[in-house]
């Protein structure tokens, strides 16, 4: 989308991208989007030392990207600069660990009663702010083991559902109601044999992680892609990697850059998806009137926003009979993923999360709905109102008749 | 393909002083609105104000235009004030007066028939403003115009995050979300304010608060406040485009936001649709009419480089022939056509195209 080499040029220092900035906005000693991307990219460009640790500080939440009027693309110069930034070893240490949230997910998942009960331990989340700079303010989610199956269908288009590992190691029953959803819209959907998607790889600096997951995650989804199939993902992140990411993390290899882009036009957010069906006749609407949750506050994540796609969850979630959804517009929630979890940055985190929260307290919601994981994790340590997944509503408003005849 | 959810009434392309009034013109009417864009036009460049002077076309519609746009800023909270008869002296950065029409409240407070006593307040470390030279030059072309105002120069100093420089642009960010740097900046200036009537500062008072927290400011210190924008971002102009985006989110505008526009649709001269340069494949909009108000250098849309536009602003070929029948042009693009104007005709031209569009029977130039 965003053409590289000439977009530094095109920067003409207008500041649009620091007015954007949820950084800049919370914390002012951050020198903007402005300096750190086309800038210092000036400098980088000449061999110039600037390292700074400042680039850590960016959330990758792509809005400087989008109030551009030039198309330069700000985020991608920062997200470099982060990749060749060097760190103390303990950060070192600590990132890497974040830059996998795969591995971490299979280990926690072998025995995952033991840790749970062991992160949930005030000592324990002492020694890791201590050890591993990790914020003991924060409570890590739950891992679980879960299996999400996916029964084959005798009709309906074959789509791939992206589980990302939010869902597969955290939430996995969250995965069976997206397959849940999508039969009941009339699709034959499959599990997808993939790892993560990359997101916090690069957003921890380590673009030779990122690489591989996108490497993997395209090989293992290019045959189905070819066959004719859609891949659907239900996490905006996953959503905005593959269709963003992977061509340009990939780009030293031209034929699986070429392939990424095959998927990437292949890939649609769930709700994007459902809308789709909805054009053509297809959607299924047979909803009850809601008799819980009545009330909902939608928070855009940036990482939908990035994904130019309008704002298919608030416009589907408005069509359920009795519900009242208000979008709340309210900005960055300032998680950012593992970034909210980073002890040095936790103030900036909770910083930027501050207009959002005001906002939640004035809609005052019964829930707050939005498709990503790390921002429902922000918004109820933020102000203690439940955050939950759209498909979790939209499930629960069809009939109960209209569910049961599906054959989970 | 049937589009339900992704079909509109109209689409306007562009953001900026046109885009924003065309939009609001035709949502005012009870048109399906999408505002396509990126970034938020000259509105970080300047503060909006109108000289309807040099306008040359359109008259007949400038009082209605501009009464109609006057209203929507106060809806929106960032009222303006002027009349298209009125020739206003506000000051300027550079110390000069630029005659103004219309204004943001906040701008039209600094002419120099408002005040006698007048201070201009510049902020400790701020290197964009001089108060000194501000205040200097004030004097001079008020006495020059005959007015008998007088201007002194005044410091203030404000806290600052640690290692950071003083910018107008963090003083606005505080004064959107700190109550406690409002209540610093009023106790810093409420000595200033004992001695003057007015006060003239760089632009501070936030990117998104409302004018009501502006006006609390004046009343507590009992003296007229004036911000003048400085280098980009500019956070009068900022305010206004952020009051106005989200009055007409409030008003049902639908904003596609960072995606420029890379086809339009036209098909024996109708247009259908516009394709938006998003990630991993275009995003279709479709619309019964669009209203092009994407600035000065953007006719290549069009298809061309120069343009000319018939009596209701509908794009013509060198032939005379209708682009499309359906499409009209707003603001800036009409350089290209030879119409001339700055914000006036921004105004008067997202106007009368909205309501074009919404099948009001305005006709923007008389024949």
């Amino acid at each position: 989308m965003r053409k590289d080499d000439l977009s530094l040029d095109n920067c003409l220092k207008c500041s649009d991208c620091n007015t954007a900035c949820p950084v800049v906005t919370a914390h002012p000693a951050y020198p903007g989007p402005k300096r750190l991307g086309p800038e210092l990219e000036r400098m980088r460009r000449e061999g110039i030392e600037c390292d700074t640790e400042w680039v850590e500080y960016c959330l990758g939440c792509h809005r400087c990207d989008l109030a551009c009027p030039n198309e330069v693309n700000v985020s991608e110069l920062i997200a470099r600069a982060k990749a060749t930034h060097r760190k103390p070893p303990i950060r070192k240490m600590r990132d890497w660990w974040f830059a996998r949230p795969g591995l971490l997910g299979k280990l926690l998942t072998i025995a995952p009663a033991v840790g749970n009960f062991a992160l949930g331990l005030k000592p324990v989340r002492l020694l890791m702010s201590a050890i591993m700079r990790i914020t003991p303010e924060r409570k890590f989610p739950a891992y679980m083991n879960g299996q999400m199956q996916a029964p084959k269908a005798a009709t309906g288009e074959r789509v791939l559902f992206f589980p990302g590992c939010y869902i597969k190691y955290n939430e996995p029953e969250l995965g069976c109601h997206v397959i849940q959803l999508l039969q009941l819209n009339g699709f034959s959907p499959e599990v997808a044999s993939t790892g993560c998607c990359g997101v916090p790889s690069l957003a921890n600096g380590d673009a030779a992680e990122a690489h591989k997951r996108a490497e993997a995650n395209v090989n293992s989804m290019i045959e189905a892609v070819e066959s004719g199939a859609r891949i659907v993902t239900a996490c905006s992140s996953c959503g905005h990697m593959i269709k963003t990411g992977f061509a340009d993390v990939l780009e030293d290899n031209p034929e699986l850059a070429h392939k990424a882009a095959r998927i990437a036009a292949a890939t649609f957010d769930l709700a994007e998806l459902l809308e789709s069906q909805q054009d053509i006749g297809k959607f299924n609407s047979n909803f009850a009137p809601a008799a819980s949750n009545r009330k909902l506050a939608y928070h855009a994540p940036c990482h939908q926003k990035s994904q130019g796609i309008g704002r298919p969850w608030y416009n589907l979630l408005r069509q359920i009979p009795g519900v009242e959804i208000e979008d709340l517009n309210a900005g960055c929630c300032g998680m950012s993923g593992t970034y909210g979890f980073k002890q040095e940055k936790y103030p900036v985190s909770m910083a930027v999360g501050q207009e959002l929260f005001a906002g939640i307290r004035a809609s005052a919601p019964e829930v707050v709905v939005t498709e990503c994981a790390t921002c429902q994790m922000q918004i109820e340590h933020g102000t203690g109102v439940k955050a939950v997944h759209p498909v979790d509503i939209l499930l629960n408003a069809y009939k109960t008749e209209v569910r049961s005849h599906q054959p989970l | 393909m049937r589009n339900v959810r992704n079909h509109f009434d109209l689409i306007v392309a562009g953001a900026g002083i046109a885009g924003i009034t065309s939009a609001a013109a035709a949502a005012s009417r009870g048109l399906k609105v999408a505002l396509v864009s990126t970034g938020p036009g000259s509105f970080v460049l300047g503060a909006g104000c109108v000289e309807v002077q040099n306008t040359d076309q359109g008259l007949h519609l400038l009082d209605e235009s501009m009464n109609f746009f006057r209203n929507l800023t106060t809806l929106a909270g960032c009222s303006f004030r002027g009349g298209i008869d009125e020739i206003r002296y506000v000051p300027t950065i550079l110390g000069s007066f630029q005659t103004v029409s219309f204004a943001p409240f906040s701008i039209w407070n600094g002419a120099p028939e408002a005040a006698a006593q007048v201070a201009v307040v510049g902020f400790k470390g701020l290197s964009s403003f001089d108060a000194n030279f501000v205040a200097e030059r004030l004097a001079y072309h008020a006495a020059k115009l005959g007015k008998g105002s007088t201007y002194i120069a005044r410091e203030i100093e404000l806290s600052r995050e640690e290692d950071t420089v003083a910018g107008t642009l963090q003083f606005g960010n505080r004064f959107d979300r700190d109550l406690s740097f409002r209540q610093e900046l009023l106790a810093a200036l409420k000595p200033i304010a004992a001695k003057a009537s007015l006060i003239i500062m760089p632009g501070i008072f936030g990117l998104k608060s409302g004018q009501d927290k502006i006006e609390a400011l004046e009343s507590e210190l009992g003296c007229l406040l004036c911000e003048l924008p400085t280098l980009p971002p500019s956070i009068p102009g900022m305010r206004l485009f952020n009051r106005l985006e989200a009055y007409l989110r409030c008003s049902g505008v639908e904003f596609f936001t960072g995606f420029p526009i890379q086809k339009l649709e036209i098909e024996n001269a109708h247009f259908t649709g516009v394709l938006l340069d998003a990630p991993a494949r275009p995003l279709r909009l479709t619309a019964d009419s669009v209203v092009l108000a994407t600035g000065p250098f953007s006719s290549k849309l069009l298809g061309t480089s120069s343009f000319s536009v018939n009596s209701d602003l509908r794009p013509m070929e060198s032939s005379g022939a209708l682009i499309a029948g359906n499409l009209y042009a707003a603001g800036a693009i009409l350089r290209n056509s030879s119409a001339r104007g700055g914000n006036a005709m921004a105004i008067l031209t997202g106007y009368a195209s909205g309501m074009l569009a919404a099948g009001v029977g305005v006709q923007y130039a008389q024949r």
